[in-house]
């Protein structure tokens, strides 16, 4: 495609990353299978799985690490391979398992770095390094884990990339450290970059993601709004009457499961509309009434199958 | 949202200044192999230099206690000058071995074994390809192996001068330069292989296995005739003797030319595979 006509065609691209049946099978065993979404511009993307799920795999595989052995990956409307260099020019990366020569300081690493990608100086490290409480002059084999991940994250960020792929970002960070990876991301969807975020850790992607996709054994099961998940879900709901009231009344209402009755209490999950259930307490009188809408982490149980 | 999006800072740059970029990393990574590879090879060639004039003199006895087939398999001929005696004492096995061995060490630790190591992943999420990283690696292989001989030319000569031997310097140069193209041949092995291995140990197997059943059929065929035509798939055949014969450019240039090929070649493969 001559280059003025591929430049036009970027222009027009609000889909940043965009997989269309992306499998990749390491001989017989599984890796991904027809895994197909669409992360758009300014969004914050959370990627769920336990791991060997094919998060890691599936972030390899559209970074070019790996060759699909199906499907295709486009990034920033480009092909993922043919365009690797204009792709990974405008993309920062930080693995799941961070890593480099021990004997480096952090420094020469972004020098090298930033030297790699074109930039005169080290671009935002330096303000990074201050938020991260990065330490650039020790070398990275004295660093502990949770050091060396702020040093990941810099790299991954000091050149102002518009898209950030984030493998498991929080490792190994300190509580304070994880409240500033967070602060870090809802900083980058206001200046409206793309932040794809790996991760097992349910109660960081309820927090700061738009979307989430859940993939289970390879394959890709929900993409869904984060608030459009909890929402729909079911709730916890624990009803407290000022007598015993029958618990068949509410055991036949449409979407209660699991009521177990305790005297003047029932404890049931609510799902769909509560309109009903509302309903049916209202004909009694009502003491105390909660309702508590399940974690992320509850509702991924429940795609798996497990109990939540 | 989008229309007030400033672009990244980062640039696709040419793939000639991303090279840049690797070489010059690549050179700081190796600059302590100046001393812990350099610094023994220029001792001991060193002290060989100092050694003649004391030893020169029992030469000829020497030559003719050595059976004629040792003297065939070592290319050695005459024992009349210092270059000669550095000829037959460094350069027949000692510092091509050890230095081929550098150039592989050089491959395998900016390639297999950084992937085994999981370094690629942030060097190839950049905009350096997987063909300038290999570009880059034998740079710095050639490089790091050119700058070891000339310490070792370099000392060798100024013992040799401080002991009374005036060597050549033009002639140990030209000993040492021969070097450079076959441990050049060596580091294309080790490309080759990683065009289809994940990490370094298996690399660097193959390339020193490579190396030493080179040399030992080389030398196999100098002794046994039956084996001579089997030379042919040794680069030692073509390595000859520059100290006493001068370079010779045509095997110099073959060789590099295959050290070229092998590493395009497993640049090739190592571009169509995955990084794992």
């Amino acid at each position: 495609m001559p280059a003025p006509q591929r430049v036009a065609r970027i222009g027009a691209v609000t889909a940043v990353i965009e997989l269309d049946r992306l499998t990749k099978r390491y001989g017989a065993a599984r890796g991904i299978e027809d895994v197909t979404m669409t992360v758009e511009r300014g969004e914050v993307f959370g990627f769920l799985g336990p791991n060997g799920a094919g998060k890691t795999t599936t972030i390899r595989t559209f970074l070019d690490l790996l060759h699909p052995t199906g499907g295709s990956a486009r990034i920033f409307g480009l092909d993922s391979h043919r365009d690797r260099a204009a792709i990974h020019a405008r993309l920062g990366n930080l693995p799941g398992d961070f890593a480099y020569e021990p004997r480096l300081r952090g420094r020469e690493l972004l020098e090298y770095l930033a030297q790699a990608r074109g930039l005169d100086g080290l671009g935002r490290a330096a303000e990074l390094a201050e938020r991260f409480q990065a330490d650039l002059d020790r070398p990275l084999g004295e660093l502990s884990r949770g050091n060396r991940q702020k040093i990941g994250l810099v790299q991954a960020a000091l050149h102002d990339p518009e898209l950030l792929v984030l493998d498991e970002p929080t490792g190994g960070l300190d509580p304070l450290m994880q409240e500033a990876f967070l602060d870090f991301v809802a900083e980058q969807r206001q200046r409206g970059r793309t932040v794809f975020l790996s991760s097992h850790e349910l109660d960081e992607v309820e927090r700061c993601c738009d979307r989430v996709g859940i993939i289970r054994e390879g394959r890709l099961v929900a993409v869904e709004d984060v608030e459009e998940v909890t929402r729909r879900a079911y709730r916890h709901v624990t009803l407290e009457f000022a007598a015993r009231v029958d618990p068949d009344e509410f055991r036949r209402l449409p979407g209660v499961i699991d009521l177990v009755p305790d005297g003047r209490t029932l404890t049931f999950k609510a799902t769909g509309d509560l309109d009903p259930v509302i309903k049916a307490a209202a004909r009694h009188t009502v003491t105390d009434i909660e309702l508590v809408r399940p974690t992320l982490e509850e509702v991924f149980l429940t795609y798996y199958g497990a109990p939540a | 949202m989008s229309a007030t999006l400033a672009p990244s800072t980062s640039v696709a740059r040419p793939p000639s200044r991303t090279l840049l970029a690797v070489l010059r990393r690549g050179l700081l990574d190796h600059r302590r192999a100046l001393l812990s590879w350099g610094g023994p090879l220029a001792f001991m060639s060193a002290l060989m230099a100092a050694m003649w004039p004391s030893i020169e003199g029992s030469m000829d006895q020497l030559m003719e206690s050595y059976p004629a087939q040792l003297k065939e398999a070592f290319n050695i001929r005459e024992l009349t000058s210092v270059e000669a005696y550095i000829d037959a004492e460094m350069l027949s096995l000692l510092i091509p071995l050890a230095v081929a061995f550098l150039a592989v060490r050089v491959i395998v630790r900016a390639l297999a074994g950084a992937e085994e190591r999981g370094y690629l992943d942030i060097v190839l999420t950049t905009p350096i390809s997987r063909r300038t990283l290999v570009a880059g690696a034998c740079g710095v292989a050639a490089a790091i192996v050119a700058a070891v001989l000339a310490i070792v030319t370099a000392l060798t000569w100024l013992a040799g001068l401080v002991a009374g031997a005036d060597p050549s310097l033009v002639v140990l140069a030209r000993g040492m330069a021969n070097v450079w193209p076959l441990a050049l041949f060596f580091a294309g092995v080790a490309v080759l292989a990683t065009g289809w291995l994940h990490s370094g140990g298996p690399v660097t197997a193959i390339a020193a296995a490579t190396l030493l059943g080179m040399y030992v059929l080389d030398l196999l065929g100098k002794l046994a005739d039956p084996i001579e035509p089997l030379r042919a798939l040794s680069v030692f055949k073509y390595y000859g003797s520059a100290i006493q014969d001068g370079i010779d450019p045509l095997a110099f240039a073959g060789i590099t030319f295959a050290a070229v090929a092998l590493a395009v070649a497993g640049a090739l493969l190592f571009e169509r595979r995955d990084v794992l």
